[in-house]
């Protein structure tokens, strides 16, 4: 174990907790917000490439909500940023939502003790390790861009119409598709950044871009092909029989 | 932010709306929320003199129109009220600054009941030397001498009318209007205003034959007599007629003094009874009997004294003016009940004797002074009139909605404004979002203010006061604040005027704000782009942080300013 405790930071509800009652350990700094709904994934990642090693959303329980449903819609987006933190290589644990009611016995520190604890215990964050940073630091970009990308918001945005009530053509999609569903775009859309940010540093291969972000070449294919077809990419050069993608300057 | 006044807030959350008082209930719930219990009591002192005294015996129109009842059970609004107001006393009140006075015109209030009171409070707020008559001995009209004890204390009643001596208004007691005081006398005294809210003080009579006879004692006067301390002889089986508070508050009462069997008369069936529900049940507790569709025919005596009352029983027919179906009596039906007391507690009258003849109503039915009821003003200029007088015989909390408007009538007719400019109370509306009440799930909570004081210790008491606080922030959590900003002014640095903003040029219309906005503020106008209710919207974020093409920001807590905290929060 290390000897530096970890910074965390929280982002609160301005409605969950009440200031002078919580006992809150020092090393988690407190950031209130109105609503967890209004944590944007985008806005935990900058929160992490700042230099925090985890973050929690703290907000009320269920039927407590200021906003109706504000926590509800936190909860899928936070399942959305594990993906994504998976993806970047910081870990899914590094974030964590907390859904209590301040009635219970159990206070706010506790619960922030608790976190911290965890993450010490996960170790020192892999964006302060030299070896990694860049990597990460690369991987972060992508996975902010990721979580900004058009579809992945309206697919999150819609998300309470299309597994409560009915989309478009009278259909009810269960939990599990959804969720599924969510993480398949969520991969994809993390891919097809990293692809941008790679070839916009230097035109490359499908080949290298299959080694260094190791995933099969088919499928890098497959996503370069889709990036072409929106612009984000253009064919650069062939060099031999091999062609060299670069990004356009689009987005 | 400056306050908001009512004249300016037109859309209210439905507690509010339902008050007539117009209590800012989601404001303080939500300061109750958070822990600020003194903030809460401020809170409602500003719309209303009177927390400790509304937090036991308001009728509570706010939790009738709850929109938590949509789920399970409203809010317990007065029980907080109620809370927060005795823990400010317990904790020892400090005494309201007296208001400077700006202006030198007087102002004559007859009767330091909730209406007059109110009235006084309201304008010495706004700078007034106010003078208060009172007949009685003490302040407080029917707050102090027809509740009995066990409802409301009188010590919590002394209390709320110090805090309104406090702000500079004069109080005298002893003076009777009609006879030590005319409307000509005042005005020779140099008063420049009148408000005459002199309530209702006789009790209704049954009309019947024997209600002469000795041990028919009126409800209004005997309370009054048990408040001012007399004694009075007790009966041993009782009868009271009558089905409201006063009914129950009699009842109890005279159980409590002693009498072995109390039975309640009332006309109609169980539903259609006046009281508070909640007081029936405490009487059923207590002890008392209730017969149901029954009237009296005659009181019986002998000797002079009542032997029993002669009933009929009586069916309910077609809904009457008031909404409540009417009694028809059954022919034949009359059977006795042998008491040696009768209470009538059919409510109250004014006693007109004391009012000028020019006030005095033409009209046989209805209240005896008629008044505008928006500007409180009578046909005489410079006298205004409200409260039972003016309304018939009503609650604490309607008089308290009178003497407000008597008090903004008075200040602008003194000023020489327009008294209707802007007034209109049907404008205010009530406004919530609820949206679709499946997306909650259903919890069941229900909290109830502690009637008895536990016999503690010191130590024991602080933790004891300590639950009590946090109960009650259980109950206020409950609320779904489904108004409007309530302004509480609880966390002004965050959540001031937070709005969300709409760059047109960004948005292309995909709807997703609408779908995701809790409050339905946000939607798409004829141009396809997305727009802000600013009324309506509460700054929580939610379509800032889910709009796919980043269109919306939000005024005060942006995305910028959200990192901006968190790279403060890192490097400190």
């Amino acid at each position: 174990m290390e000897s530096n405790p970890p910074k965390i930071v929280c982002f609160m509800c301005n409605w969950a907790f009440c200031e002078e009652e919580m006992h809150v350990p020092y090393n988690v700094n407190i950031v209130r917000v109105m609503c967890v709904g209004r944590m944007d994934p985008a806005l935990v990642l900058e929160t992490f490439a700042n230099g925090a090693d985890g973050v929690m959303l703290a907000g009320c329980k269920p039927p407590d909500c200021h906003f109706v449903d504000g926590n509800l819609h936190s909860e899928r987006a936070v399942k959305m940023l594990k993906k994504l933190l998976v993806l970047t290589g910081l870990g899914a644990e590094r974030v964590k939502l907390l859904l209590v009611s301040p009635m219970e016995d159990k206070g706010f520190g506790y619960y922030a003790k608790e976190f911290s604890e965890e993450i010490w215990n996960l170790g020192d964050c892999p964006l302060k390790k030299a070896e990694l940073a860049s990597t990460i630091k690369a991987n972060i970009d992508a996975a902010k861009n990721a979580a900004s990308a058009f579809r992945l918001r309206v697919l999150l945005g819609r998300e309470e119409e299309l597994t409560e009530f009915m989309n478009a053509y009278g259909e009810k999609i269960s939990e599990e598709e959804f969720d599924a569903l969510l993480d398949e775009i969520v991969e994809a859309e993390f891919i097809r950044y990293k692809i941008y940010h790679l070839t916009k540093a230097k035109p490359c291969s499908v080949k290298e871009l299959a080694e260094t972000m190791g995933i099969k070449p088919s499928a890098v294919l497959r996503h370069i092909t889709n990036m072409r077809r929106k612009g984000m990419i253009a064919l650069d050069r062939v060099e031999g029989y091999t062609p060299l993608y670069k990004a356009l300057e689009v987005r | 932010m400056t306050e908001k006044t009512l004249q300016e807030v037109r859309k209210l959350p439905p507690c509010r709306a339902a008050c007539p008082a117009h209590v800012n209930v989601q404001a303080y719930v939500a300061l109750i929320q958070r822990g600020k219990f003194k903030e809460a009591v401020e809170v409602i002192r500003k719309d209303l003199p009177f927390p400790a005294i509304c937090g036991r015996v308001c009728f509570s129109p706010c939790e009738d129109a709850c929109a938590r009842v949509n789920l399970d059970q409203a809010v317990a609004v007065r029980a907080l009220k109620r809370l927060v107001a005795d823990i400010e006393r317990e904790h020892g009140r400090v005494s309201a600054e007296p208001v400077p006075k700006k202006y030198s015109d007087k102002v004559a209030i007859i009767g330091a009941g909730p209406a007059g009171l109110t009235a006084a409070y309201e304008l010495a707020k706004l700078g007034y030397p106010v003078t208060v008559f009172e007949r009685m001995a003490e302040p407080g009209g029917m707050m102090r001498y027809c509740i009995p004890d066990f409802r409301l204390e009188k010590f919590v009643v002394a209390n709320e009318i110090a805090y309104i001596k406090d702000l500079g208004v004069e109080i005298k007691t002893g003076v009777e209007f009609g006879k030590d005081i005319t409307i000509e006398s005042l005005k020779k005294d140099g008063y420049k205003a009148v408000f005459i809210a002199i309530g209702t003080q006789l009790g209704m009579r049954l009309n019947v034959p024997g209600e002469d006879l000795e041990g028919v004692v009126n409800a209004v006067d005997f309370l009054r007599t048990i408040a001012l301390g007399k004694q009075i002889t007790i009966g041993e089986r009782v009868a009271v007629i009558g089905g409201g508070n006063t009914a129950i508050d009699a009842a109890r009462t005279v159980k409590k003094l002693g009498a072995k069997e109390v039975m309640i008369l009332y006309r109609r069936s169980r539903e259609e009874m006046p009281a508070l529900p909640h007081e029936v049940e405490l009487a059923e507790k207590d002890g008392i009997k209730f017969h149901f569709l029954v009237a009296p025919k005659q009181i019986i005596g002998e000797n002079g004294r009542v032997k029993a009352v002669e009933c009929l029983r009586m069916r309910l027919g077609e809904p009457d003016e008031s909404g409540r179906r009417r009694p028809i009596p059954i022919a034949f039906s009359e059977h006795q009940y042998e008491v040696d007391m009768v209470i009538p507690a059919l409510g109250q009258v004014a006693e007109t004797s004391s009012l000028p003849p020019e006030l005095l109503s033409k009209e046989k039915r209805g209240p005896p002074v008629q008044v505008d009821p928006l500007t409180m003003e009578t046909n005489v200029s410079g006298v205004f009139a409200g409260g039972d007088i003016a309304t018939g015989p009503a609650s604490i909390i309607e008089a308290v909605g009178a003497g407000k408007r008597a008090a903004v009538s008075i200040h602008r007719f003194l000023t020489g404004q327009d008294l209707r400019k802007d007034r209109d109370e049907e404008k205010i509306e009530e406004t919530t979002w609820v949206k679709d009440w499946r997306l909650l799930e259903k919890k069941k909570r229900r909290y109830d203010a502690p009637i008895e004081k536990p016999h503690l210790s010191f130590e024991e008491a602080r933790g004891y006061l300590e639950k009590l606080k946090q109960k009650a922030r259980f109950e206020a959590f409950r609320c779904l604040g489904c108004g409007p900003c309530a302004e509480c002014l609880a966390s002004m640095d965050l959540c001031e005027g937070d709005k969300a903003v709409v760059d047109e040029a960004k948005c292309v219309g995909c709807n997703v704000c609408a779908v995701i906005c809790p409050v339905e503020a946000i939607k798409k106008n004829e141009k396809g782009v997305a727009q802000v209710n600013e009324d309506l919207c509460r700054g929580c974020g939610l379509c800032a942080a889910r709009c796919p093409e980043q269109a919306i920001t939000m005024k005060k807590l942006s995305n910028e300013q959200i990192l901006a905290m968190v790279s403060a929060a890192l490097k400190g």
